[in-house]
């Protein structure tokens, strides 16, 4: 008797089996919801934004586009007034809060070029340094003391006194070189143009040379 | 015989899925930190800028200050009450638990270092985990004759209009140096010089 309404039940056995996993799968539907990650370890992280490694000097930056180099890209986090205002030659706007617009993924995300981030000081650069770190950007920099130190070292820079090293006076001198690349004029400077665009003025006249005529070789002594 | 093959198949495949589904399990970890804010939320958050408070408005009493430097700079001199927490160490087992509990009573974290820049990345990484109690404070700290002093940070502001620093020299330079029109010097006062009267030379020995 018990034989025959087992043999009956186990006839279902594999339906009954089959129809357990398929409640066990349904009950993934069931199970909290899987936080994704969205950027790289929160530990990481910190470990990049501590360091002072993303800093690049405004004199380092300063020869980079006076030699032109073509691998560096230069972002303004400032809003747009201000950029249009003033900012680095070629330099390219991403205002902070379009940072993560489409249209600026390819300048920030890329492997080709490095990014240097710059604001007036380095606050608003390194908020975008780290949001961009978050999502493993590669090879972002960060201008150290953004445009207002800029301006205190390239466009205008001190003088050191007398008593201070030579190596602060070659400092100043090629700091004053480039700050006339970038437009600043110094009142010696156009002195010593003036002479140069005078002499400048003298055209060339081309004297026709005149051939000398072959004459029949006269008879020596 | 039919029968004995098919239990020991179902037997094998049974065993088989219990130990990925354990092996699975084990496996599973949870990773200790989870961003809580997409980073779109993050530039939201930092864009608005009401994370910043100044040193006046600090709140004295229910409030957490903490202070970010190493351990040798807080020995060397802090603000009243601040707990050292290194920035480095901010996600430390014992640190967390700490961050835990001033969230639960929903006190305000204020951050410090030596400038607002120094506490911004501690900052930004706790805020994107989720803790929405931290502030930071907008202060300089400055050591002079061995005190530490405190002033007001301003951030961002534009020092200098380059443009028209620019404009500023050049017309500078085309200025062209006029000669300095002589001053006429005072004249001269002219000492008499007192030619001394030639004695007769008187004689010698």
């Amino acid at each position: 008797m018990i034989n025959r309404k087992l043999a009956k039940a186990s006839s279902f056995r594999y339906m009954i089996l089959a129809c357990i996993l398929i409640l066990l799968a349904g009950g993934l539907v069931l199970l909290p919801k899987y936080q994704q990650h969205e950027g790289i370890k929160p530990q990481e992280l910190l470990g990049r934004a501590i360091s002072p490694e993303r800093y690049i000097s405004t004199d380092e930056v300063a020869s980079l586009i006076i030699n032109q180099d073509p691998s560096y890209l230069f972002i303004d986090v400032r809003d747009e007034e201000s950029y249009n205002k003033y900012s680095l030659p070629n330099a390219i706007n991403i205002p902070l809060d379009k940072l993560l617009d489409e249209d600026f993924e390819a300048y920030l995300n890329q492997d080709e070029y490095d990014v240097v981030l710059f604001s007036n000081d380095h606050f608003y650069a390194n908020e975008a340094w780290i949001i961009c770190n978050r999502l493993d950007y590669k090879n972002l920099r960060v201008l150290e003391g953004g445009l207002n130190n800029w301006f205190h070292t390239i466009i205008n820079p001190t003088k050191p006194t007398e008593n201070m090293a030579a190596t602060a006076f070659e400092l100043y001198s090629t700091r004053k070189a480039a700050s006339m690349y970038f437009g600043v004029a110094y009142p010696e400077q156009v002195k010593k143009e003036t002479v140069p665009a005078k002499k400048a003025v003298v055209k060339k006249t081309i004297v026709p040379v005149k051939k000398k005529k072959k004459m029949p070789t006269e008879g020596g002594c | 015989m039919k029968e004995l093959e098919q239990t020991k198949r179902i037997s094998i495949a049974s065993v088989l899925f219990i130990l990925i589904i354990l092996i699975g399990l084990l496996t599973y970890k949870r990773p200790k930190y989870i961003y809580e804010l997409t980073p779109q939320q993050a530039v939201e958050n930092v864009v608005s800028d009401n994370f910043l408070i100044s040193l006046n408005n600090i709140p004295t009493t229910d409030a957490a200050i903490i202070d970010i430097r190493s351990p040798f700079e807080f020995q060397k001199g802090h603000l009243e009450n601040a707990i050292n927490i290194q920035a480095a160490e901010i996600l430390n087992e014992e640190n967390k638990i700490i961050f835990d509990k001033l969230k639960n009573e929903n006190t305000t974290v204020v951050l410090y270092g030596a400038n607002p820049n120094e506490a911004l990345a501690p900052y930004m990484i706790l805020n994107q985990l989720g803790y929405t109690n931290l502030k930071i404070a907008t202060i300089n700290l400055i050591y002079t004759q061995n005190k530490l002093v405190t002033q007001n940070a301003t951030l961002e502001l534009s020092e200098a209009d380059v443009n028209a620093f620019i404009a500023a020299s050049l017309k500078k330079a085309m200025v062209k140096e006029k000669p300095k029109a002589k001053t006429p010097s005072p004249p001269k006062k002219v000492i008499p010089i007192k030619k001394k009267k030639k004695m007769p030379t008187e004689g010698g020995c």
